[in-house]
């Protein structure tokens, strides 16, 4: 009675209080949930392999892992090796071939994938037998051939071309090149050099040495039940042969001396990747390893962090700004901040980032930050109970970490312990403004002018430059002065010579030039004829119909668009008459002109005259010869650039002709190749009726 | 070999007869007075709750001369509210150890809060705030607006392949909205006012056009209480004019061209307009879109990627939508080979499904594929709160949770080829040709 008496009055209690909820408070926490923290069961086999099982019924699944604990391999002029041997295998075993594992798995709908040195399956747990016994043979039993390793060539060849103008990939390379040295396992990088240079049998002997039971674990979650595993994993693991992979020792890479700029130039880029990096020695047994990863957390560790309140919400430079804080067991960590921001504000993006970091380096956290930060490592850790793959994980650090048995059990009083003076030594230790690399991965043209003028507590930050190799380079010289006393007359001479001479030329009453370009398998040719009296010729075909056709003889011309003939107007006929000459620039001689400036073509420094309003040309600085014509052109009344690059000069009766034409307009390009010249020969009137 | 081949056919017999053994989701749904639509999930296993509230306005309710809106309020629905101040947000959830995010599609914008289980409370004080009064002001809209040009910057501009669907969609569809992306126009968002985006939220962010999903360690009464607590009071909206746009069929093939500056390698799109994702035709298309390019064993991986070696990639993507989907193939070229014969050998695929029935075995394949990804997708609280809701929302029932996979194992080898030839037709196509820009010009 009584007790159903005390029911019904907090009944009320609670309903008047509905009426009164307090919208303008945060509603407090109830008690913190229990969290429980199982150990899961294992065993081992003779030949080194570790199984962890964990059970967890609720889903009728199970996923098996395999991975392989070896120290960072350095890959050299090899880079790549560990690549294919990840691609290669799954290929089916010695016994199954490839078409017929996978169309296995596929039935099943599983999954069965691996990488050099891991391999991950997942299924319904009513084919975890079979499932186990494909993933152990193709591991154990991997197919190797020419054929497939050919053909991973050819595909990890176009993916790297693939991603030339990505920025950022791009910005990771370099990155990781910089602060790790190109020399090291972890800065290290494939390029189509390194690609080109291993073998099958540089495959075969990656995996012989490092896909080796010695530091292996093998992870079993999901609906089974651990005898079964036991016997399963025996039975396929056991043929495994007992190996130790061979060990190296690096040297130490070394942070920069001074902080510094590292700029990298992608004239594609419409936002800058940054980062602000340093080495670190941060391993997870150390006793500060808890303290540094939130001290991280805080600068910019995620959406409420320093970094991101700063440079997204506060000035809105980014849609994230981040920082990162690693660990390694063999010493070779990284703390990184980075953002990826609009051209514009990319210097002052690297100051907030640097302001940021000096402040938690001199100045203590506020209690505040450091009670929410704990609160999300306590919600973090409880959350991720949720996944039966947790506790895997956390044996598996624990094993291969060194750390105390009972590091996670206590993990949240010694994150409970942290003080606002532990995140400041941590962050005094893992974070330098003294030392850092700023890699900038940009747009020179957009970002530059700017990065150069940096300063940061009242000193400027030096600048280097790198390519996109993280080869050092000299600054892009875009501020050559033109030497004293050249004239266009000059450049002009100069080119005459160059091709063969005044007199030369004068003897050239006509030419023909038969060319070809390549378009996605079909051909595009091209003629152009021209002679001493006023007559020009050009005419393109495709797939041998004409398509375009020019026509200049003496006081009048006429064009074919796509079939359709007309007369010239007087301004196009009075451009064409110009160009119509063997040799325009033997005309030029009489006008004057000024040299406009130097520019890089090609990676090359070019004079730059500027013939008409719409006509400029480019003589090669070092060979004087033309590189380049960059005209504007009306195409149904819009107004066009379109450049012509000159190149693979040779010799034709004496005078010097470009045999590689470059035309290009808008996001189009061809290049044609010469097929034949003919000087004084093979062009009569009937040409340019 | 040959004894591996007997056990495929002794293990297929056995699976036709195989049943679904996947764990049933438990739910219970109800609406309260102002028209908040509310779903509870319990399951005590661990400690974890997950507030998520569905509001059903995502890009295709915009006004085609102010697009962008609905994914902007993603981000401005952050800000704060009149008892949360602005830049708080974050750090509430953070300080109880939440996770939070959300996320804008055409069709709807969804916001998520994963706690553990002692802050259910906390969850649903934010979610009714949001809800509730919002504050939308200067400060806030010009932050935020800068936010979003960096984000279109970062997955448009400067991401390989980034615009492939924005250019698949212009073309795919002309009338209805679906033409436009969720991130919108710049343009549009920077000449928008402040009373635009009043306006937007007063419309579409109401207790009738959501619903709310409580899913986790909770008990059902209390929680149900605390529910009527915070939601009870917020006014229900005007019932939404939503207009329906009807496409036009495509009849001849659409070409398009795009070019990347940030790509080396070129791509070739094929699209083809497909129905509502409620209609059976749209499984049976998600069946076709496995059956052709996933796993290595599948039709177009296996022959263009691994026999000729003529793609570096294949892929599929079948995007179900309320109104329209997009089924899109496409394929990038290794070395030589150029998008024609790339297309070519998609063709030659296609028309296969069309003029024959798949095998029974691999029908027997997709089955199993399907089986497998059921009984994936409710693998976690914050995943299964999602698919409640959108299957309620979108679908119009949150039992497709449980049974959708029955659609699935009723799809025959007829129907397949019907539905290829029904809407797989290359004059029904856009082939987008998705090119490195060259040169660029000094």
């Amino acid at each position: 009675m009584n007790k159903i008496l005390i029911t019904l009055i907090l009944g009320f209690v609670a309903l008047n209080l509905q009426a009164q909820i307090d919208r303008s408070k945060m509603p407090e926490a109830g008690p913190t949930p229990e969290i429980n923290l199982n150990d899961p069961q294992r065993f081992e086999l003779n030949n080194g392999l570790k199984v962890l099982v964990v059970e967890n019924h609720k889903l009728p699944r199970v996923s098996i892992q395999l991975l392989i604990d070896n120290p960072p391999i350095l890959e050299g002029d090899k880079a790549g090796v560990s690549s294919f041997t990840a691609s290669l295998l799954g290929n089916g075993s010695k016994s199954i071939p490839k078409d017929d594992f996978n169309e296995e798995v596929d039935f099943l709908g599983a999954r069965i994938s691996f990488g050099s040195q891991s391999a991950f399956a997942s299924s319904l747990s009513k084919y975890f037998p079979r499932i186990l016994e494909l993933m152990a043979d193709a591991a154990i039993n991997p197919n190797f051939i020419e054929e497939e390793f050919e053909k991973e060539k050819q595909k990890l060849l176009t993916a790297l071309k693939a991603e030339e103008k990505d920025v950022s990939a791009i910005a990771n390379r370099v990155q990781n090149a910089l602060v790790y040295g190109t020399d090291h396992p972890y800065g290290e990088f494939i390029t189509e050099e390194s690609v080109n240079n291993v073998t099958l049998f540089d495959v075969i002997q990656f995996y012989e040495d490092y896909f080796v039971p010695a530091n292996a674990y093998l992870v079993v979650i999901g609906d089974v039940r651990f005898d079964n595993v036991k016997t399963l994993v025996t039975k396929n693991f056991m043929p495994w042969t007992k190996a130790v992979p061979p060990s190296f020792q690096f040297s130490k890479p070394l942070n920069a001396q001074y902080t510094q700029i590292n700029f990298i130039d992608v004239p594609n880029a419409v936002q800058s990747e940054i980062a602000v990096e340093s080495l670190v020695d941060l391993k997870m047994k150390e006793e500060d390893y808890l303290p540094s990863i939130m001290a991280n957390f805080i600068l910019g560790g995620g959406s409420v962090s320093r970094l991101e309140q700063n440079i997204r919400e506060d000035k809105a430079y980014a849609y994230y700004s981040r920082s990162r804080l690693s660990d390694d067991k063999y010493g070779f960590a990284t703390f990184k901040a980075y953002t990826g921001v609009r051209n514009s504000v990319t210097d002052s993006s690297v100051v907030e980032i640097l302001k940021e970091m000096d402040k938690i380096i001199k100045e203590p956290v506020s209690n505040e930050e450091l009670i929410n930060a704990k609160a999300t490592y306590v919600g973090n850790f409880v959350m991720a109970l949720e996944q039966p793959s947790t506790i895997a994980r956390y044996a598996l650090n624990i094993e291969t970490e060194s750390l105390p048995k009972d590091f996670y059990k206590t993990y949240l009083e010694k994150i409970e312990a942290i003080s606002v003076a532990d995140i400041q030594k941590a962050a005094q230790k893992y974070f330098s403004t003294n030392n850092a690399r700023i890699v900038v991965t940009g747009k020179g043209s957009d970002v530059l002018n700017n990065l150069e003028q940096l300063t940061f507590n009242g000193k400027k930050v030096p600048i280097k430059y790198y390519d996109k190799y993280a080869n050092e380079i000299d600054k892009p010289d875009n501020s050559v002065t033109i030497p004293e006393g050249m004239t266009a007359h000059d450049v002009l001479e100069k080119y005459i010579e160059a091709i063969g001479g005044k007199e030369k030329l004068s003897e050239v009453t006509s030419y023909a030039i038969k060319a070809e370009a390549d378009m996605q398998g079909t051909k595009l040719n091209l003629e152009i004829m021209k002679t001493s009296k006023n007559q020009f010729m050009k005419e393109i075909k495709y797939m041998g119909n004409s398509i375009s056709k020019e026509v200049v003889d003496g006081d009048k011309g006429y064009t074919i668009q796509q079939n359709r003939h007309k007369d010239m107007g007087e301004e196009l006929l009075k451009d064409l008459k110009e160009e119509s000459a063997p040799f325009a620039e033997l005309n030029l001689l009489k006008t004057s002109m000024e040299v406009e400036g130097i520019e890089v073509i090609n990676g090359k420094k070019a004079y730059k005259l500027k013939l008409s309003d719409v006509k400029s040309t480019f003589y090669d600085i070092e060979t004087a010869l033309k590189v380049r014509d960059v005209m504007s052109v009306n195409v149904d009344g819009k107004i066009m650039v379109m450049t012509m690059d000159y190149d693979d000069y040779k010799e034709v009766a004496g005078i010097k002709f470009p045999f590689s034409i470059t035309e290009s307009m808008g996001p189009q390009k061809w290049n044609f190749i010469i097929q034949e010249i003919k000087v004084n020969e093979g062009v009569s009137d009937v040409d340019f009726e | 070999m040959r004894l591996r081949t007997s056990h495929i056919i002794g293990l297929f017999a056995l699976l036709s007869m195989s049943t679904t053994l996947a764990q049933k989701v438990s739910y219970e749904e109800y609406d309260l007075d102002n028209g908040l639509h509310v779903i509870l999930h319990q399951d005590n296993n661990a400690p974890v709750v997950t507030t998520s509230v569905m509001y059903h306005v995502g890009a295709k309710d915009e006004n085609p001369e102010k697009t962008g809106f609905a994914h902007f309020f993603e981000h401005l629905l952050f800000e704060g509210t009149e008892n949360i101040a602005r830049g708080e947000w974050r750090k509430i959830v953070s300080s109880r150890g939440g996770q939070m995010n959300a996320n804008t599609t055409q069709d709807r914008t969804y916001y998520y809060v994963s706690f553990p289980s002692n802050n259910l409370e906390l969850g649903l004080w934010l979610e009714s705030e949001r809800l509730m009064h919002p504050v939308i002001n200067k400060i806030g809209v010009e932050t935020q607006s800068e936010v979003v040009q960096e984000e279109r910057r970062m997955r448009y501009d400067n991401s390989p392949y980034g615009r492939w669907r924005e250019q698949m969609y212009i073309n795919l569809f002309k009338k209805h909205p679906y033409r436009w992306q969720t991130i919108g126009s710049l343009e549009h968002l920077a000449n928008a006012s402040l009373e635009d985006f009043k306006e937007f939220n007063k419309k579409y962010y109401v207790p009738n056009n959501a619903v709310l999903v409580v899913a986790g360690d909770i008990e059902i009464d209390k929680t149900k209480n605390k529910i009527q607590e915070y939601f009870g009071a917020i006014p229900k909206g005007k019932e939404i004019q939503r207009n329906t746009f009807t496409e036009d069929p495509i009849v001849s093939t659409i070409k398009a061209k795009y070019h990347d500056p940030n790509i080396q390698i070129p791509a070739i799109f094929l699209g083809y307009r497909t129905p509502a994702q409620t209609d059976r035709e749209a499984y049976v298309l998600d069946m076709i879109s496995t059956y052709l390019s996933d796993g290595k064993s599948s039709k177009l991986y296996k022959k263009l990627v691994d026999e000729k070696k003529k793609a570096l990639q294949v892929f599929a993507f079948n995007g179900s939508q309320e109104d329209y989907g997009a089924y899109v193939v496409g394929a990038l070229p290794v070395g030589e080979t150029t998008l024609e014969d790339l297309k070519m050998e998609i063709d030659e695929e296609i028309s296969k499904l069309q003029s024959e029935l798949i095998t029974e075995k691999d029908h027997q394949k997709l089955l199993n594929k399907f089986e497998n990804n059921f009984v994936n997708s409710n693998s976690s609280i914050s995943g299964i709160a999602n698919s409640l809701a959108r299957y309620h929302m979108l679908y119009n029932d949150t039992s497709l949770i449980n049974n959708e996979i029955e659609i699935y194992q009723s799809i025959t080898r007829e129907e397949i080829s019907a539905v290829a030839n029904k809407y797989l037709k290359p004059s029904q196509r856009v082939e987008l040709e998705y090119l490195p820009q060259e040169a660029t010009v000094n």
